[in-house]
């Protein structure tokens, strides 16, 4: 009996309401049950807008104009009702904050049980079983809003497989999470899927860490060809220009230190260990005690949407009353959405627009947290360029990143965080010899490093 | 004892309370509404632990109001008719005034009483799941409107949030209460601009949960009804009864 | 009627309803305390704001029920928040969003100008008011004052409601967060027309 085709597209064309462009253009796939595929293509390629045609979202909830035939188990799409085809196909988003509906995290996937008519006397046991498999069960009864961005991704990834679904959607489901527990997560995903058996449709810029997992390939788009990421060289000055003093929250144990002139830190630590807390703390955002000079900070945030004031991505990266702000918009590769709202463009563009109207502001220390999310290779090969242009021109940067490669090309001295407490700051190159360091604070060591090592021996 | 009110049946409690507010608008002694306002509070008394600070403090508001009644109702007063009881800067209060007055402002104090009650010993999540689970409300209506009431403090947070994101980009703080006001309504679009961008995010995971807005048959959360909602309805008749024939037996 | 709307339009009520439930809730507040020295009239001047949501999730939506769900909704939520006008403003809610109902129905929610949002705000004012006559007890006041009240509350829900609806509706349709709502389709519509 051959294997039945579960997502099957003939000629999809898809494009949003206000857009001339067709952002699919005559896209025909298919993928058989129990398969594991990996969709890639440059930011704002459409991956996202995909994903959602194959859960049904689209082009219903958006109003878009689709042509060609969908068809979801051998059934056309649109014969489905609304939410019907979701009782078998689960979603990860892209967004970590975009993904819940109830308080906590029991609630949460009670609903989820609710909606696939589960008896309630297996509901209990069953909510046990897929958070303590996802290592998860200290967060039972977590409100959802209060968690990190990594830990709400992981609640997400429990929710979907809670459902048991044939289908597995992933939107880009390690982009915030810590190079060790991405490891894992991977490990695991890839024995249930052993076990079961279900399909996993992915989205991924970096298939590095995922090993051998995937079967195949769907490449929506040409990439670019981009060089390497290089290691920069220090551009440290002797001024003094970012001094935190007993900076502390609830959360977050008091935190002292210093960065110079020009100087690049990378903020790194397990999930949850408060990065964004203590960002958030430095530029006043929650309250905290302590003193931060100087008063006024850059600042990126995790969800870049929080920062958006304007109605065009061009108006916003022109906010702050910078200079070049056609060249950046060029660089970061944003001239084909310049028009565009800031809210309806792909997350890495968000996030993208987010970092470029910061760097158009001239603040003199930025804080950014997760630039590097979501973004492909040329994305991140030119904010590896801007960041060293203005770190030479004498701005200092906080970055916090997941991506141990980005990590290794960009520091100059490493911040090391763990459990609401920073635990120091470190020349770069002695963390990444450290293994044990690295170890407890859910690091991996760079390639880039591991390259260096063996050249030398 | 003390937890029957927080105990009972939401949908009951509301029906029960609907109902007594209904048989009041009907009449039109002040002796009705008072009993019923005063049979309220020995409820609230004996079978719930309804803090007294935080009731009148949401009472107050409505203890001004029942003034305002009583000297409109006398003032304005339809019916002038009866003997006059009272004289107050050579305005003649009659009878028949005096008992619309305090008719009106027991009312109200009555009515206050009565959704106090009702609102401070009921939890709003299990009022909703009630409403779905014993009244049948539409799932599609009564999910949607947990996710706004779980929003509530996203919202009180965005409130902050917007302000201080306009700050970080530059925009001044301004120190005169006036244009601090005025400058409100810079907040207010951005609040439902945010409003309409998270219900369409929350609306894209609960359908992406498989929620279809069809009836369910299985609840993770029970809210049952019990032996205790029989015992305070039977109360709250006895009470409502009592009431409405007082005018008989007070005479 | 449940059936043809998209869940992200229920949920949309709803997050509206609750944002404005906070503004109904603040202005039953000062409405009460004014209440106390001038007497129920104090109600009237500001009780177009208690219309509002129903105008502006109907000009937004555009399907019929809209109107009354999501005023009902909003009173639903105000109870929720703790108001001591308590269970009978679901009611009240109810009566009020089907006043505002019956004016897009009988224009067949086909024509959403200012004129029939603000004859929205009429039905409202008139349906609450007859609700507000029965369980209010207004029928001790003289006629004269009944009167007076009503008219005041005519002109408050045609302008607060009617017309104040629609200038928070198209601040927010210029910033452009409605794509994918009835609303922005029809003024594509029209544009093309
Ligand atoms: N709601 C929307 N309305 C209009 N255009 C949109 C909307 N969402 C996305 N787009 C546009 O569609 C294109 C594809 O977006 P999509 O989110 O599918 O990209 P993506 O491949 O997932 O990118 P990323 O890797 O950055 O997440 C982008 O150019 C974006 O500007
Ligand atoms: N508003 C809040 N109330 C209570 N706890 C919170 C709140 N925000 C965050 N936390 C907790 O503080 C801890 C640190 O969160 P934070 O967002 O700073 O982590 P993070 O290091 O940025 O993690 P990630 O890499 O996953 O983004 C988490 O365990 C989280 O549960
Ligand atoms: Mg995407
Ligand atoms: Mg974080």
């Amino acid at each position: 009996m051959p294997v039945p085709e579960v997502i099957k597209f003939e000629d999809v064309c898809f494009r949003y309401p206000d857009e001339d462009k067709w952002i699919l253009d005559k896209v025909s796939l298919s993928i058989k049950l129990g398969e594991k595929v990996v969709i890639t293509g440059p930011s704002g390629s459409g991956k996202t807008t995909l994903l959602y045609v194959c859960n049904r979202l689209y082009p219903d909830n958006c109003d878009g104009i689709m042509t060609g035939s969908v068809k979801l188990f051998g059934r056309e799409s649109s014969s489905y009702a609304q939410g019907e085809v979701n009782h078998r196909v689960a979603t990860v988003f892209q967004d970590p904050d975009a993904q819940f509906c109830m308080l906590t995290v029991e609630e949460e996937l009670a609903f989820t049980l609710e909606n696939l008519d589960v008896d309630r006397s297996v509901m209990a046991e069953k909510i046990d079983d897929v958070l303590t498999m996802t290592g998860l069960i200290e967060f039972r009864h977590a409100v959802i809003q209060q968690l990190s961005g990594g830990e709400k991704q992981r609640i997400a990834t429990a929710c979907a497989l809670i459902m048991e679904p044939d289908v597995l959607l992933l939107d880009e489901p390690i982009s915030h999470l810590d190079p060790y527990t991405a490891r894992k997560f991977i490990a695991w995903l890839d024995e249930l899927q052993n076990q079961k058996g279900f399909t996993v449709v992915a989205i991924e810029h970096r298939l590095d860490l995922w090993g051998t997992f995937f079967d195949r390939t769907i490449e929506l788009q040409k990439m670019d060809q981009v060089p390497l990421l290089e290691k920069r060289k220090s551009s440290r000055q002797v001024e003094q220009s970012l001094l935190v003093q007993d900076v502390s929250t609830p959360y977050l144990k008091r935190t002292s230190f210093h960065l110079l002139k020009g100087e690049v830190a990378v903020l790194a630590g397990p999930n949850g260990s408060g990065k964004s807390t203590l960002l958030k703390a430095l530029c006043q955002l929650i309250p905290a005690k302590g003193s931060v000079v100087p008063e006024q900070l850059g600042y990126v945030p995790q969800s870049p949407e929080f920062l958006f004031v304007t109605k065009s991505v061009e108006d916003e990266v022109a906010f702050g009353g910078g200079a070049d702000v056609q060249d950046m918009l060029e660089r970061l590769y944003l001239k084909r959405v310049a028009e565009a709202h800031p809210f309806a463009v792909s997350h890495g563009q968000k996030r993208r627009v987010a970092i470029a109207a910061m760097l158009c502001d001239g603040r003199e220390v930025i804080l950014m947290d997760e630039p590097t999310s979501g973004q492909d290779a040329a994305g991140l090969f030119e904010l590896l360029q801007l960041i060293d242009e203005r770190a030479r021109n004498g701005a200092t940067f906080v970055i916090v990143t997941h991506d141990m490669e980005f990590a290794y090309a960009i520091a100059d001295s490493v911040l090391l965080m763990d459990q609401g407490e920073l635990t120091g700051k470190f020349e770069a190159e002695r963390v990444w010899a450290n293994e044990g360091l690295l170890l407890a604070h859910h690091l991996l060591q760079p390639k880039g490093c591991v390259d260096n090592e063996v050249s030398y021996a | 004892m003390k937890s029957a009110m927080h105990e009972m049946n939401p949908s009951v409690k509301f029906i029960l309370v609907t109902v007594c507010m209904f048989t009041l608008a009907f009449f039109f002694d002040p002796w009705t509404p008072f009993f019923v306002w005063v049979g309220v509070l020995l409820i609230q008394v004996l079978f719930s632990r309804i803090e007294w600070k935080r009731w009148l403090l949401f009472m107050i508001p409505f203890f001004i109001m029942a003034f305002g009644y009583f000297w409109t109702t006398i003032v304005f007063a339809e019916d002038r008719s009866g003997a006059v009881v009272w004289t107050l800067w050579n305005y003649p209060v009659t009878e028949v005034q005096l008992h619309h007055a305090l008719s009106l402002s027991f009312r109200v104090l009555a009515f206050s009483g009565l959704s106090l009650l009702f609102a401070l010993t009921t939890k709003p999540v299990s009022f909703i799941l009630s409403l779905m689970q014993q009244m049948k409300l539409s799932p599609k209506i009564a999910y949607s409107i947990l996710v706004g009431y779980q929003f509530l403090p996203v919202l009180k947070e965005e409130f902050v949030q917007i302000q201080q994101a306009h700050r970080l980009r530059g925009a001044s703080k301004e120190n005169n209460v006036v244009m601090r006001l005025w400058n409100m309504r810079k907040i207010l679009l951005p609040m439902l601009a945010g409003a309409v961008r998270k219900s369409e995010r929350a609306a894209f995971a609960m359908e992406a949960k498989g929620f279809t807005g069809e009836k369910r048959k299985h609840f993770y959360y029970v809210v049952g009804v019990g032996k205790v909602d029989g015992l305070m309805g039977l109360l709250f008749v006895i009470l409502l009864v009592a009431s409405c024939t007082s005018s008989i037996w007070i005479g | 009627m449940l059936k043809s709307w998209k869940l992200k339009e229920v949920v949309l009520m709803s997050l509206f309803s609750v944002v404005f439930g906070i503004v109904y809730l603040l202005f039953l507040h000062v409405g009460n305390i004014w209440a106390g020295f001038i007497g129920p009239i104090a109600y009237e001047w500001i009780f177009g704001i208690w219309f509002i949501v129903s105008i502006i999730c109907m000009y937004i939506i555009r399907k019929p029920g809209a109107a009354v769900v999501s005023e009902t909704i909003a009173a639903a939520i105000e109870v929720l928040l703790g108001n001591a006008v308590g269970p009978r403003l679901i009611l009240a809610g109810l009566i009020q969003g089907l006043g505002a109902e019956a004016a897009f129905a009988a224009t067949g929610y086909k024509r959403f100008n200012v004129w029939v949002l603000m004859l929205a705000g009429i039905g409202a004012a008139v349906f609450s008011f007859v609700y507000g006559y029965l369980l209010g007890g207004f029928a001790v006041f003289s006629t004269g004052y009944v009167v007076l009240m009503l008219a005041i509350r005519i002109v408050s829900g045609a302008m607060i409601a009617g017309v104040g609806g629609k200038m928070v509706v198209d601040g927010l349709l210029a910033t452009g967060s409605l794509r994918g709502y009835a609303i922005t389709r029809s003024v594509k519509g029209d544009a093309r027309a």
